[in-house]
């Protein structure tokens, strides 16, 4: 039986977003939806596991905006539901989520927020608290695995006490990783759907479910979160450890929690040292507040990434300064904390220790030179597609082409593994000078392509992968029939969405449930639209070398070009070779005038290796999957391709 | 420390960018980095090999060209303005019919298929129409086959590229019809010091040809788009001696296209170049000029014998009877000599003024006993003694 689902009072290790998941099983979830982001994927992937047994629907939706409508709708059905996303998502949906909070919602409604601080997996690191305090909805950070669970069951609660979203945000070192949690009682009966909307107006649930009359709904929003307030000063999420009256106070939240008790023991000031620990970020209880800011004179907030909680702490102790006295505070905006990054055990107690003056106890000079010796016999490995990757070949085509043009083209980038290709010459050839959130690569081109006027010539082109095409690219593509951008489109198709864990999308044949369903033809949709549409395999690097040249010379429409090959560890791939690769070390000209190493220097393949002593390529057949590409780049046709294995 | 630029690098600064690119194909099909794209010479990827092939191949990057004629020619038959005589001739296929099929009288395409069926060269490389409609060069092992290549086409081929390519050429050897900066090009590769080119003796006969400009593709086609003609539909092109027009034929007539309006279309490498006769061939071949335009004149070559190779083909065309050969008019050697003294002089003008000083001549050196011959007499024409 999984563990998912495991009897209560079990004491079981869950990865952070399986306790979630719990948490959500634990409060009688109907409804999950998603779109997969890292650091939050394995939340949906979890109850999609267990749905059929537990009745529940989940789904992978095709963006965040409309995962959230799908949630959604099962609130206003009176069933508990829940919308899962990283914080780009958040962003994506808050169009929705402001007109969400706005009209309320029924059933309750949980938004998992998965943030990455550090931007350990996306190219931001973006806060989505603010989401909580700008759209005024209650915001629960768990500080550890028992409260992920904990929490998200209280959250459904909550929700339905103030008929509105209630959000849970979790970081990558809450979500990634996995702690003791015990288990509580999993719901026997579940819930039916209904939909009322014949009530009055005012009345979100029998009412129509609109946001209006505005002004009033909002009043009576505000009304009912001086409850929520209530609740959160007598929770017990929020707790303190410490001395009655510590030397300096830290307020903290989620992983950070974590990081400052190591700090204090790190530096053995515990007795000194107090932590008011926060599971419940907004609204922040003034009471609870008041009470602890009332015992000590400094105090430190220790936070990713913003100074969200430093924010809303001053604005709080200015406001009740009379009653608590002048404060000196320590955070973001003095600089004893970074304002940007991830946050540490290290860095917290740095901080610590400059305003105790306090020295840590650092590591001996002899040990730190060994240290350093050992760094630099670290091989530098950098950031690549892997061996067999359909991407390596769609950007040497590209770059190929580009270069063969001669009119320096580029590619506006997009969100996926691709993306890569902006971060370094060895896996986009230097082709890529954009990149931003999913779908933005096609609209900068429509924008590029427009300039012409301006004297600006370069051949615009764009890159999205499958499942970015159905997320965001689809407007845009639109944008450009319409409004004329000479652009070239390619979709980069390599049947899933790779980057995030292989999650289904509407291009496959199989749901996030594993059920059947028809697939959403992206040539279809591009003939649609009405642009010249060509399909190739990035392999066969002439065929796909001759479309893109013709493309880039074809000026004035949009130019569509769909590179099909799957992704070397799909599912249909993972441990099949096509071929057996090797070097002919007679043939291979090595570093010699003629080759200069182009498949270990340039292509960079990483089962492609330099034999230091021969002066020869030669073939990882570990990691060698067997593509066959890299023999069709050797000048000396040295690399051979074998059938089979 | 600034890592010195490699060849690559250097041929991107010195030649790609300064204009000089001849789009000989020297570079080209060497290695994966360097290809011809639609009359472009393309760097694809980054090499950053200190000393390569491409640089000391190029026939616009320094070289010692003293050294080059010493290895390859007998000394005393070096002339300053057209480079080695060894002999000068005025010829005509004997053959009508491929007369009737070649530029002027035939003698390249005669004496191509002379050294094959002679057993003097195995194959020949020459340039031909791609079916992307570009010209590039392209190996003949059928000697039948030379007829249909033969003709004119004012456009730069990268003929040197199918050289590179062909994996025989330096065992069997091979016959390659050069343009004048082609041939240096092939004079350098033979003379070279790189591993794997065995030099002195290089199993190419390298059949050269005069040559004033080349035309820019592009410019050259939205001319002819002028006109009313595709690319394709050019049979034939001639400048006829004395006159100023530009001569073509095609399957729908003859179009002559006036000179001033072709000079617009000239590859801009074509004005900073010395070499109007082909100097580091084994022969050279031009279309006759003995007098004023004339049906006669118009189907004769002039053909300067360079090396002991080339003397030994001529001397086969004759007594074979494959060449018919004429008197030469006293005047018609001093008349080349005059013409191509007059292209080194424009040159080197041009030259000094894209450099901006004497003391720099791009790929030229100054030290060279040629060009301080002409330098000098540029200043005695300006009153600097």
């Amino acid at each position: 039986m999984t563990k998912l689902l495991s009897p209560a009072n079990e004491n079981v290790l869950f990865l952070g977003n399986e306790a979630i998941a719990r948490g959500a099983l634990e409060a009688g979830l109907a409804v999950a939806s998603g779109y997969p982001g890292t650091p939050s994927s394995e939340v949906i992937e979890a109850l999609a596991s267990v749905a059929r047994k537990r009745n529940l629907y989940v789904e992978w939706s095709v963006n965040e905006k409309v995962a959230l409508e799908v949630a959604a709708a099962a609130s206003f059905a009176e069933l508990r539901s829940m919308a899962v996303m990283k914080q780009n998502g958040v962003n994506v949906a808050s169009d929705f989520l402001l007109h969400l909070t706005a009209s309320g919602t029924r059933g309750g409604l949980v938004l998992v927020s998965c943030e990455d601080p550090g931007a350990l997996s996306s190219v931001n690191e973006g806060e989505s608290r603010y989401f909580a305090r700008m759209l005024e909805m209650p915001l629960l950070e768990p500080a550890d695995f028992q409260e992920a669970k904990d929490l998200t069951k209280w959250a459904f609660e909550l929700s339905e006490q103030i008929g509105n979203v209630v959000m849970l945000r979790s970081v990558t070192r809450m979500s990634h990783a996995s702690g003791n949690v015990i288990c509580g009682k999993l719901p026997v009966r579940s819930r039916r759907a209904k939909f009322e909307y014949g009530g009055a107006v005012m009345d979100s649930q029998t009412g129509p479910m609109i946001s209006t009359p505005v002004v009033a709904k909002h009043l009576l929003h505000q009304q009912r979160l001086k409850v929520i307030e209530e609740l959160f000063e007598r929770s017990s999420f929020n707790r303190y450890i410490g001395p009655a009256k510590p030397d300096l106070l830290i307020l903290t939240s989620s992983a950070c929690f974590l990081y400052a008790k190591e700090a204090l023991e790190m530096l053995h000031l515990q007795k000194r040292v107090g932590i008011l620990k926060l599971g419940t970020t907004w609204p922040l209880p003034p009471k609870l507040l008041k009470t602890h800011l009332q015992k000590t004179q400094q105090i430190l907030i220790v936070e990713e990434v913003m100074p969200f909680l430093e924010e809303q702490v001053k604005v709080l102790a200015s406001g009740m300064s009379p009653h608590v006295g002048r404060k000196t505070f320590f955070g973001k905006y003095d600089g004893a904390l970074p304002s940007a990054g991830e946050l540490n055990p290290d860095i917290v107690a740095g901080a610590i220790g400059a305003i105790l003056k306090v020295k840590r106890k650092i590591l001996s000079k002899s040990y730190l030179s060994e240290i350093k010796k050992a760094t630099e016999m670290i091989p530098v490995r950098e950031q690549t597609f892997c061996a067999g990757c359909p991407h390596r070949a769609s950007f040497w085509n590209i770059h190929t082409a580009i270069a063969l043009d001669g009119r320096e083209g580029f590619v506006c980038g997009d969100i996926g593994c691709y993306s890569m290709a902006a971060l370094s010459p060895a896996t986009g050839y230097h082709t890529m000078p954009t990149l931003h959130s999913m779908g933005s690569g096609t609209g900068l081109a429509c924008g590029f392509a427009k300039l012409s006027q301006f004297d600006f010539h370069k051949p615009v082109l764009t890159v999205c992968g499958d499942s970015t095409f159905y997320h965001a690219v689809i407007p845009a593509l639109i944008n450009a029939q319409h409004n004329r951008a000479d652009i070239t489109f390619i979709v980069l198709d390599n049947a899933g969405t790779a980057m995030t864990g292989f999650q289904p999308h509407p291009g496959l044949k199989v749901s996030a449930l594993r059920e059947a369903v028809p697939p959403v033809d992206i040539v279809s949709i591009c003939q649609a639209i009405g642009v010249q549409v060509a399909v190739s395999d990035p392999f066969d690097l002439s065929a796909t070398s001759k479309i893109l040249t013709s493309f880039l010379a074809e000026r004035g429409s949009v130019k569509a070009l769909i590179l099909r090959q799957a992704c070397a560890l799909s599912p249909e791939k993972k441990g099949k070779k096509p071929y057996t690769m090797q070097v002919n070390e007679e043939l291979c000209l090595g570093d010699a005038c003629g080759c200069n190493r182009l498949c270990t220097r340039i292509f960079r393949c990483p089962a492609l290796t330099w034999n230091q002593s021969r002066k020869k390529a030669m073939v990882d057949e570990v990691i060698c999957a067997g593509c066959g590409v890299c023999a069709s780049i050797c000048p000396q046709q040295a690399i051979v391709k074998y059938n089979g294995t | 420390m600034k890592k010195k630029p490699g060849s690559q690098a250097q041929l991107k600064q010195k030649v790609l960018e300064q204009d000089l690119c001849t789009g000989c194909g020297a570079c080209i099909g060497l290695c994966p980095y360097q290809v011809t794209h639609q009359d472009r010479t393309v760097q694809l990827f980054d090499c950053d090999l200190e000393e390569g092939k491409c640089f000391a191949f190029c026939p616009r990057t320094p070289a010692d060209y003293q050294k080059i004629r010493n290895i390859l020619y007998d000394s005393e038959d070096i002339t300053p303005e057209i480079g080695v005589v060894k002999g000068y001739f005025l010829t005509r296929a004997a053959d009508k019919r491929l007369r009737a099929r070649a530029q002027h009288g035939g003698t390249v395409t005669a004496l191509l298929e002379l050294a094959m069926s002679e057993g003097l060269i195995s194959s020949s490389i020459i340039s031909s129409w791609n079916e992307d409609q570009h010209i590039e060069g392209k190996v003949v092992e059928n000697k039948d086959c030379l007829r249909d290549f033969a003709k004119s086409r004012f456009m730069a081929s990268p003929t040197i590229a199918a050289f590179n390519r062909f994996k025989g050429a330096y065992m069997h050897k091979t016959g390659i019809v050069a343009t004048p900066c082609q041939a240096l090009s092939l004079a350098k590769m033979k003379t070279s010091e790189f591993a794997g080119i065995p030099n002195t003796v290089f199993p190419v006969l390298v059949i050269g040809l005069f040559c004033g400009w080349t035309l820019a593709r592009d410019r050259f086609e939205n001319l002819l788009e002028k006109y009313g003609f595709g690319i394709k539909e050019i049979q034939g092109m001639d400048v006829p001696a004395g006159k100023k027009n530009l001569e073509l034929a095609s399957e729908r007539g003859q179009v002559d296209i006036p000179m001033v309006e072709v000079e617009t279309c000239v590859r801009a490498a074509c004005r900073y170049c010395i070499d109007s006769t082909a100097e580091f061939a084994d022969l050279s071949v031009g279309a006759a000029r003995f007098g004023k335009d004339s049906e006669e004149m118009r189907c004769w070559n002039q053909v300067v014998v360079r090396s002991e190779l080339g003397k030994v083909l001529m001397d086969m065309a004759f007594n074979k009877g494959v060449l018919e050969f004429r008197d030469v008019p006293a005047q018609a050697l001093r008349n080349l000599k005059n013409a191509a003294a007059e292209k080194k002089k424009n040159a080197l003008k041009k030259i000094i003024e894209k450099s901006g000083s004497a003391k720099n001549l791009l790929y030229l050196k100054s030290d060279d006993p040629v060009i301080k011959y002409y330098l000098q007499s540029q200043r005695k024409r300006k009153g600097i003694s």
